[in-house]
């Protein structure tokens, strides 16, 4: 619940000022079709009964149809006010509210990135965020207007008719309609929770069996998985088909409450008739009161409906919107300290601009560890950066002068310019010249230039050639320090050693420091440090 | 061009309407009948009001009738209660069952034979914009039949009680349906472009989740927070836009409809006070008349007003069957065989190319002819981007032939062959992707229930497996995150050696590795190759080549 109500918070804080102005309407359109269909009974009656006594020209006409006029408009220009308000607030509170997710994603540190999976943040994003735009449209705001809506009709009704009419309706709508409600949500909430979570499931698994298509296929598991989304597409509908009938059974007792209480009002009223108390004209007007009353109640139930899945969306969002803020970020540079130094069990390093170092040891002795501890993005207490620890620098000002070549090229789907633009645009030539560093740029300009299309994940690249765009990406950041993990992965000892060597010519002053398997070797390094596990 | 243009808009549409709604057309009829049904209840409702009031206009006492109205009335609203029940279910179910239908297609031919579409934006159509197919089907086809008859039943009760008060809804009513076809195309542009962005935005979302650490690590947080937001901006306008002139719609509908009432009451109180002495039929209008004619007013413009509401979700429905079309003529490249698990062929393992070309994307790539039998191990070698990973795709049926044909065990490589063909193979992809599962499950390719730790010994893998927190039930990042880059690669190869499978297609095995695990895995390679196991091997590596018995060039 406490998830909830920072949703909530959240959604309203985006535009506050809106979102008030959203919510006095909701409750004046429920208010003016009360008083419209109220105020058209009781002239219509009146006039008849005016007409049959036969004073039909003293008959004040004038007042009443005006109002009946000005209800009538001013409901209909209320409600596109009051839509309009709300979800535009809500929806940019809601894109809002994606970006803050991303972001939250993009936090984490090494260990979280790597695990990262995409399809299941995308869920999230897209999925969860989308869920939670019903909490103040179609939950928070029409439950808080169908309240107010009551008391204001309840005061005006028992002063202008008579308080017992005005309590049929009060005391007949609102602990029934409560009743219905929470039934309702007490019959839905797991279901509608479980609809969303199928769903979700449902969602990924498209994605991890297209992204895994080809293994999938190898192993004769292709059908079977198939079955299995079908099988939890079964379950996502067979959730969804008993919510509508929750829902439709709401609707039903709704619907037979709403003639209950109409006609309650109308027998409280002929009996304030009877009694004299009032005239005929005023005895129909709770009749009409209750009957425009149903508008306030029916719509509540498609918002309860849906409480199991925004509350289980908000129990997922809240958490991951919620934290840690970027690490402390104290100042960089500290003058005459070394551009990077590394103390470990094994050695205490300093190192400086223009060196070239090669990191070797078996596999899993903690090379690419050590390179995103230089990053910054794991823990780095015995590394310094000019001075300071990765994780203090100002993160802009630490990615401005850091670039880092992860083990795994992560491209996108999109163009190769696309792709080298991650980290900012640049102009052709100087793309074409990072591509000539790295000995892609003849490839590149063979399949059609810097907008030659690639797949999902850069799919429709070689191995090797993924590689060194990756390493293009990083060149054009023109970085103090490099810091490459097996940078020749996938690339034949030719082809490695021209773009060792030109990586080195193009940025002579840059600190470089790799972390390689094969070709460890190479010519440009001037040191070799092994790690131990 | 334009006329073109024009023609193909309906053209879809009738097409639309044969794929979604001509299957569901006998719950929709039903629907149809069960929903009039339920509304010609409400001049009953009405009529009993109008009769109490008339009865106290005529100095009955005050509650001598209210009990036997309220009992009509009740009855009336408990009888279209459970109309309306009913009639929920069969349409739930129509659009339950257009759904099943429409998951099931997409669900088994995305991975089967993918087109262009990215996994996210298919996974969006499927459980995101799928489901708009549904208000489409509920209420559109019901508010169309309750628009063809309830109107003019009661423009029919209001002509026989006033002709003026039938006039004025005869001229209001007909303004709903030219200003809808009016917004009706607007509407429909609109929804198209919303889906549209959907799909955008979850496809560049995806990407961009998924090469996070990249993109960290580039300092390109910001630009990527940058251009999403500005797609989920865009796509918030752009469901503004459908928005607002949904809104836009029923507000006009409101209005004509809140005028065309207002109108009529007026009418009805002057003709009530004797200042008004035509627009009946000969006696002047009673109470009870005026009552009944205020009371049916509304409910005149109510179905008008629902199906302008349902034509937003027509229009929705139109944009979401346009994309199903487009996927349906989309250009697709499928693999040989059915993907099923197969007795495996019979036989030595022996391969034969002759004149194979493979379609790969947008380029030809040319197969070297040769020979392979089993016991023996095979290098493919070539420059970066020559189509070594397109080569080893082929020889598992994975890519269709554009020209030649490959003999397997002596029968050419077709879509009878290639799935007991693959039940020998086991490949080793170049890149690792792990899917959101369990290490246990996702080494146990068959799944078979078999033990893993026999295959994670051979490939030197057991301490891997050990020193993770949950050991065989974790699962890893999806390019292996959790585990170095040599790690992965040394899972994927015990994944290939646990299926048993005597044929192994390998890209790249020794990449990431350090040369000692290099050599071991050229080891292990060796070792398989004297069990009898056949091996090809796609690689830049001169150790692991030279440890092959043979070496083909590829892209010469």
């Amino acid at each position: 619940m406490r998830n909830v109500l920072r949703i909530i918070r959240l959604l309203v804080a985006a535009d506050p000022w809106a979102m008030a102005r959203g919510a006095a309407l909701s409750v004046v359109v429920l208010v003016m079709g009360a008083a419209l269909l109220g105020l058209s009974g009781w002239f219509i009656t009146a006039t008849g009964l005016a007409g049959l006594a036969g004073i039909g020209i003293a008959f004040d006409v004038f007042r009443p149809s005006a109002g009946v006029r000005f209800l009538a408009l001013g409901r209909a220009a209320s409600r596109y006010g009051e839509r309009l308000l709300t979800h535009d607030a809500t929806l940019r509170a809601i894109a809002a509210l994606r970006v803050a997710l991303l972001r939250s994603y993009a936090r984490t540190d090494a260990k979280g990135l790597a695990r990262l999976r995409g399809e299941i943040a995308l869920t999230r994003i897209v999925s969860d965020v989308d869920a939670l735009d019903g909490l103040l449209l179609r939950l928070v705001l029409p439950i808080l207007a169908a309240l107010l809506t009551h008391i204001v009709v309840f005061i005006v009704l028992g002063s202008l008719v008579g308080w017992s009419v005005a309590l049929v309706i009060f005391a007949g709508y609102l602990p029934a309609a409560a009743l219905v409600l929470i039934f309702l949500a007490r019959r839905t909430v797991c279901l509608s929770a479980q609809a969303e979570d199928v769903g979700q499931q449902l969602r990924r698994g498209i994605i991890d069996m297209m992204r895994d298509r080809e293994a999938l296929i190898v192993a004769g598991q292709l059908p079977r998985s198939e079955a299995g989304l079908l099988a939890m597409d079964d379950q996502a509908r067979a959730a969804l088909a008993h919510l509508d009938r929750a829902e439709r059974d709401a609707a039903s007792l709704f619907s037979i409450l709403v003639a209950l209480v109409a006609m309650g009002a109308f027998a409280a009223g002929a009996y304030l008739l009877e009694g004299n108390a009032i005239g005929p004209a005023k005895a129909v007007v709770g009749l009409f009161v209750a009957l425009a009353l149903a508008e306030a109640v029916l719509p509540l139930r498609r918002g309860v409906a849906e409480l199991g899945r925004m509350v289980s969306a908000a129990g997922r969002v809240a958490p991951q919107t919620a934290q840690a803020s970027p690490a402390p970020d104290a100042a960089g540079d500290t003058g005459e300290a070394p551009l990077l130094s590394i103390k470990r069990p094994e050695f205490e390093l300093d190192f400086f601009a223009g060196e070239a170092v090669v990191l070797t040891g078996a596999s899993g002795a903690g090379k690419s560890t050590l390179l995103m501890q230089i990053a910054g993005i794991d823990q780095d207490d015995d590394i310094r950066i000019k001075g300071t620890r990765p994780s203090f620098w100002v993160e802009p000002e630490l990615r401005g002068i850091l670039a880092v070549l992860p083990q795994r090229s992560g491209l996108i789907s999109g163009s190769v310019r696309d792709n080298l633009s991650l980290s900012g645009s640049h102009c052709d030539e100087t793309l074409w010249a990072a591509l000539e560093t790295v000995a892609l740029a003849e490839d590149i300009r063979a399949r059609g230039g810097l907008d030659t299309r690639l797949g999902e994940a850069g799919s429709g690249l070689s191995g090797g050639q993924a590689r060194r765009l990756s390493l293009a990406r990083i060149l054009l950041k023109r970085p103090e320090i490099m810091l490459l993990d097996e940078p020749t992965e996938g690339l034949d000892d030719h082809m490695a050693d021209l773009v060792l060597t030109r990586l080195r010519t193009a940025l002579p002053e840059a600190l470089i420091v790799a972390a390689m398997h094969r070709g460890a070797d190479h010519r440009i390094f001037d040191r070799s440090l092994r790690l131990v596990r | 061009m334009q006329d073109e243009e024009v023609a193909a808009v309906p053209n879809c549409r009738v097409r639309a309407k044969a794929r979604i709604i001509a299957p569901v057309q006998r719950e929709l009829r039903l629907a149809g009948w069960l929903s009039l049904a339920a509304g010609i209840l409400w001049p009953i409702q009405a009529g009993a009001i109008a009769w109490v009031v008339s009865g106290w206009a005529a100095g009955v006492p005050a509650t001598d009738q209210i009990w036997t109205a309220a009992a009509v009335f009740i009855l009336c609203a408990v009888l279209r209660a459970s109309l309306e029940h009913r009639l929920g279910a069969l349409l739930h179910q129509a659009a339950d069952r257009t759904i099943e239908r429409e998951r099931s297609i997409l669900i088994s031919r995305e991975a089967r034979a993918p087109g262009q579409a990215g996994s996210a934006s298919i996974a969006s159509l499927v459980v995101q914009k799928l489901p708009l197919l549904q208000p489409w089907i509920t209420r559109y086809h019901v508010a169309m039949v309750r628009v063809s008859v309830l109107p003019f039943l009661f423009l029919l009760l209001a002509f026989s009680q006033s002709w003026v008060v039938g006039l004025t809804l005869l001229v209001a009513g007909p303004l709903i349906p030219v200003f809808m076809a009016l917004v009706g195309m607007a509407a429909e542009d609109a929804s198209r472009r919303q889906m549209d962005e959907i799909g955008t935005m979850n496809e560049m979302l995806m990407e961009r989740l998924s090469a996070m650490l990249d993109i960290r690590l580039l300092g390109g947080v910001d630009r990527a927070a940058a251009d999403f937001s500005d797609r989920a901006e865009s796509l918030r306008k752009k469901t503004m836009a459908v928005l607002r002139i949904a809104f836009l719609s029923s507000t006009v509908l409101e209005l004509v409809s809140a005028l065309g009432v207002a109108m009529v009451a007026v009418f009805v109180g002057f003709t009530l006070l004797g200042e008004i002495n035509f627009g009946s039929w000969g006696h002047p209008l009673t109470l009870g008349q005026g009552l009944f004619l205020l009371l049916i007013a509304p409910e005149f413009f109510q179905p008008l007003r629902e199906l302008a509401a349902a034509w937003h979700d027509r229009a929705a429905g139109f944009a979401v069957v346009a994309e199903l079309d487009a996927l349906d003529a989309a250009d697709r490249v499928a693999f040989v065989g059915t993907g099923l698990p197969a007795t495996p062929v019979a036989g030595a393992i022996c391969i034969k190319t002759q004149d194979v070309v493979v379609l790969r994307a947008d380029r030809q790539v040319r197969v070297p002819d040769f020979e392979f039998a089993v016991g023996e191990t095979l290098a493919l070698m070539g420059p970066s981007g020559s189509g070594k990973s397109s080569v080893l795709a082929a020889l598992a049926g994975l890519l269709p032939l554009h020209e030649g044909r490959i003999i397997v065990n002596n029968c050419p490589l077709d879509a009878d062959t290639a799935d007991p063909w693959r039940a020998r193979i086991a490949m080793i992809p170049q890149r690792p992707h792990f899917p959101d599962v369990t290490l246990r499950y996702w080494l146990d390719t068959g799944q078979r229930g078999a033990d893993p730790w026999h295959a994670l010994r051979l490939a030197d893998a057991t301490e891997i497996v050990e020193r993770l927190p949950h050991g065989l039930e974790t699962r890893l990042g999806e390019t292996g995150g959790g585990v170095s880059g040599g790690e992965a690669r040394r899972l994927l190869i015990a994944r290939a050696l646990h299926t048993g499978a005597d044929l192994i297609l390998a890209d790249e095995p020794t990449a990431d590795l350090d040369s000692e695990t290099a050599a071991r895995i050229i080891a292990t390679l060796k070792k398989m190759q004297r069990d009898g196991r056949a091996i090809i091997v796609a690689t830049h590596d001169p150790k692991l080549a030279s440890a092959m018995d043979r070496i083909v060039e590829v892209g010469q």
